[in-house]
């Protein structure tokens, strides 16, 4: 997005140290109360562990070598019995390997208050008011250390210790059939911390137990040199994902363990797209929408026997019908939602042979589970009652030859759809809309993330409009952030309750990486300065220090996002576009 | 029915219930000791006081103090209610007294520029939006700047290459001063194409005397007049909506200042 100038001897520049990817180890991150430094002996010890052991370190450069990766991207957690290493709905950032102990996974969600789950700190009263008059007066002010002295930010991290949770009394809260336990040399949590996606399940200590937790850069740094260790995540990857998602889709609530291992096992595993899908979006964007739609893979044809049911694991996917010489979109599916159900009963009840209505094609990166029709007549369709039934009289009338396309029932929302899902703007769970029919463009909204910002607005109004609807170019929180993909530092990070993207500005080494990967061009890359306006600078290489900035939710405001609280003609509204039903409203005029 | 219509409806029935409840009220006062227009006073100022308390809700966007949408409604819907409130007070009659005379006409003064600022934030809005690319209006002035540095450089090129001043001559006569700065304030708000149309058409005609190279440049210059006349449009448009707070704030601060200081005279005469 910008490069670093090499400041001039003019400038009114300030030297400091610029902030490196290994700055603050992870041991060091949040200074957990069981966390101790990572030395050479606790690297000898995970690497004698399998997989780790069979990892070729030749295979690693020499500033990112295999024990560098590890000393600094792991550290070694002591937990004692009941205490809880991951809580199911969490957005996580590592992965975890038992070096000894074991640990148990929770099969049914455990009360949220008993697993201590907890909003976000806010600021107080006073302290958000204190705003007005605190607020620097120089843009993008930041506190870095100097070449001598360290920086305060990192001084004060204590502040954000994390508290250690225990189940008290686990029999109590879980019976012993309702978990699973998991043994040393075992690896879990790396589906969440690889994917973007919250964990699946609550996973404590069964007894005293030592963890390796490996920050997710150094596990996809590990994983991207090592087929040993891509092959072994792939895996565990495949196995539990399918596990976990069949358990978690309420489709599949009423069947027994017996028929869901049977469905599990007939299930296939199908992927489409790159995982790392921004750099297909820059071209998607340069095609028309046609060739755009020949450029999607097609997951299950319209006109096509149904075969089975596709349910969408993570990722978003195209629902198109033809419509004379092109193609129409007529909605979008997300996680959890499922294709080709309504065909397989409708055949299944009425003794029929109808073939899939529309086309379900992948739009970035999609990751789908297969279940064939066969399994779906066998075990499925008998476990589900009248309403949870696809509508068979529904189906009736759209097959009727009378029956409208969907185009011209409503043409201005097919125009939105195509719009939303052409731009991707379907990704957004927390997407800034503005109604500019009623933004009388006063700024209201600016100035109000402004003054919650330190004085530096972290969004630009200005952005595409379709149908009088703008998408302002302010952070979306994606549901899959392909910003956080390619950072270096894990500065960028989901937190760990609602999963609102942001950056943590003392680990962020302004490397632009999320800054370019995002698609929407919602992260801008700014010069941090001192206090009085100096740009900073780094002591040795004499670049000027940058750091990623972008739209963090009001995370720690009491009001929540001040731009939608600020806008005094209802004009702007952060709308969740992940789902077309719960927005398809909002867009009508 | 959608959803801002449902709430402009009931906006406008609780409107009618609290002035059918103040006009009640009023009339039983006259019956109690302290006088009507002390009490309807003393409330109208609380009012105006309340409805001013919206630009310093803005100033606070940190605070938990309800939504600015909130606000917003409550002071359309109490502005109007102040309204009527200011007629009973006043008797319906014209001010006799200096001071009476400058508050009032404070009064009306800011209630017609919020009854304009209403009108222009409703109506504006979807003009903008359907006119073309909506720009921020504090990017315009550069904007401007580098269609007017575009279209000195064509002219310059245009004659240097083709040793023939048409173009620039035009330029002098006209479109120097259309690219000087924005233009045309009143045709934009009435949203008359007059002015355009007038300026294509004189480019049009100047094209009998151009050569075919020439005919290129008048070409760009062409599409950079209408890329002109956008970023004018939504200048004043924008500029318009802008404007209106420059004159309902500070009249609303002299009517506090006003009121505050007639009431205190009030409140020691009938005192």
């Amino acid at each position: 997005m910008s490069s670093s100038p090499v400041p001039s001897p003019d400038d009114d520049l300030h030297s400091v140290q610029k902030p490196q990817r290994w700055d603050v180890p992870f041991w060091q991150e949040g200074r957990r109360r069981h966390a101790k430094a990572m030395t050479s002996e606790d690297v000898d010890r995970a690497l004698s562990f399998e997989p780790f052991s069979r990892i070729d370190p030749a295979l690693f450069p020499g500033a990112l070598s295999l024990r560098n990766i590890l000393l600094n991207d792991a550290r070694i957690r002591k937990f004692k019995r009941g205490q809880i290493v991951v809580r199911e709905g969490d957005y996580g950032n590592s992965a975890f390997f038992i070096l000894s102990g074991s640990v148990s996974i929770a099969t049914r969600a455990i009360d949220p208050d008993i697993l201590g789950r907890r909003a976000p700190r806010k600021k107080g009263l006073l302290e958000a008011l204190s705003q007005l008059w605190k607020n620097p007066q120089s843009p993008e002010r930041r506190e870095l250390g100097t070449a001598d002295a360290p920086p305060r930010a990192r001084r004060h991290q204590k502040k954000d210790q994390e508290k250690t949770i225990f189940l008290s009394d686990v029999t109590n809260v879980i019976e012993e059939r309702e978990f699973q336990p998991m043994e040393a040399g075992e690896l879990f949590g790396e589906i969440a911390a690889l994917t973007r996606t919250p964990r699946t399940a609550t996973i404590f200590a069964h007894e005293s137990s030592e963890i390796l937790e490996i920050r997710w850069q150094g596990l996809r740094d590990i994983r991207h040199r090592s087929p040993e260790i891509k092959e072994h995540v792939d895996r565990l990857y495949r196995e539990r994902a399918l596990q976990a998602h069949l358990r978690a889709t309420p489709l599949f609530n009423r069947l027994s363990s017996d028929d869901l291992d049977r469905i599990a096992e007939a299930t296939e595993f199908q992927t489409y797209g790159n995982f790392d899908w921004h750099g297909s979006y820059k071209k998607a964007q340069e095609m028309s929408p046609a060739e755009q739609l020949r450029y999607e893979p097609i997951v299950a044809q319209q006109g096509h026997y149904p075969n089975g049911v596709f349910l969408i694991r993570s990722g978003f996917a195209r629902l198109s019908e033809p419509y004379n010489r092109g193609e129409r979109t007529v909605s979008y599916l997300g996680k959890g939602q499922v294709f080709g159900l309504e065909e397989i009963a409708y055949n299944h009840f009425r003794r029929r042979q109808v073939p899939f209505r529309r086309t379900l094609r992948g739009i970035g990166h999609l990751d789908v589970l297969f279940i064939p029709t066969r399994i779906i007549e066998d075990f499925l369709l008998p476990s589900l009652d009248a309403e949870s039934l696809p509508g068979l009289d529904e189906f009736d009338r759209a097959l009727a030859p009378s029956a409208l396309p969907s185009a011209i029932e409503s043409p201005e929302t097919s125009d939105m759809l195509e719009f939303l899902v052409e731009r991707r703007f379907i990704n957004g769970t927390h997407s800034m809309v503005i109604d500019m029919d009623r933004c009388t463009r006063c700024d209201d909204c600016v100035r109000a993330c402004a003054a919650t910002h330190q004085n530096n607005p972290r969004f630009i109004r200005h952005g595409p409009v379709q149908d009088g609807f703008m998408i302002a170019n302010a952070c979306m929180h994606c549901q899959d952030p392909v910003c956080m993909i390619g950072c270096p530092t894990g500065a960028i990070h989901r937190m760990s309750a609602e999963g609102q993207v942001v950056i943590n500005d003392v680990t962020c080494v302004g490397c632009a990486t999320c800054a370019n990967a995002c698609p929407y061009n919602n992260i801008q890359v700014v010069v941090a300065r001192d206090e009085r306006g100096r740009a900073l600078y780094d002591a040795v290489t004499h670049k000027v220090i940058e750091k990623a900035a972008k739209c963090d939710l009001c995370v720690d405001q009491p009001t929540g996002p001040a731009c939608a609280n600020a806008c005094p003609h209802d004009a702007l509204a952060r709308l969740d576009l992940s789902e077309w039903e719960n927005v398809s409203e909002r867009f009508q005029r | 029915m959608k959803p801002f219509r449902r709430r402009r409806s009931l906006g406008l029935l609780i409107l009618a219930i609290a002035t059918g409840l103040y006009a009640w009220l009023h009339l039983s006062w006259r019956t109690l000791s302290l006088p009507a227009p002390l009490r309807s006073g003393v409330f109208l100022l609380g009012l105006t006081f309340a409805l001013a308390a919206f630009n310093a809700r803005k100033k606070l966007p940190f605070i938990p103090l309800l939504s600015a949408r909130a606000w917003m409604q409550f002071h359309i819907y109490a502005g109007f209610f102040a309204v009527a409130v200011f007629l009973f007070h006043t008797e319906f009659r014209a001010p006799t007294g200096g001071l009476e005379t400058l508050v009032w006409l404070l009064f009306v003064a800011v209630s017609l520029s919020g009854l304009v600022g209403l009108a222009l934030s409703r109506i504006l809005p979807p003009r903008l939006t359907a006119h073309g690319e909506n720009v921020v209006f504090e990017r315009i002035p550069g904007l401007i700047a580098n269609l007017r540095r575009e279209v000195e450089k064509l002219v310059l090129d245009s004659e240097n290459r083709t040793h023939s001043s048409s173009i620039a001559d035009f330029h002098e006569a006209r479109l120097a001063h259309y690219f000087a700065r924005p233009r045309n304030l009143w045709s934009h708000l009435v949203s008359s194409p007059r002015p355009l149309n007038g300026l294509l058409e004189r480019i049009d005609a100047l094209n009998r005397y151009l050569d075919e190279d020439e005919r290129v440049t008048s070409a760009r210059i062409t599409e950079l007049v209408r890329a002109k006349n956008n970023l004018d449009f939504q200048w004043h448009l924008q500029g318009a909506l802008k404007l209106w707070l420059f004159v309902h704030i500070p009249l609303s601060f002299a009517l506090l200042l006003f009121a505050a200081l007639h009431g205190w005279i009030a409140w020691k005469f009938i005192g």
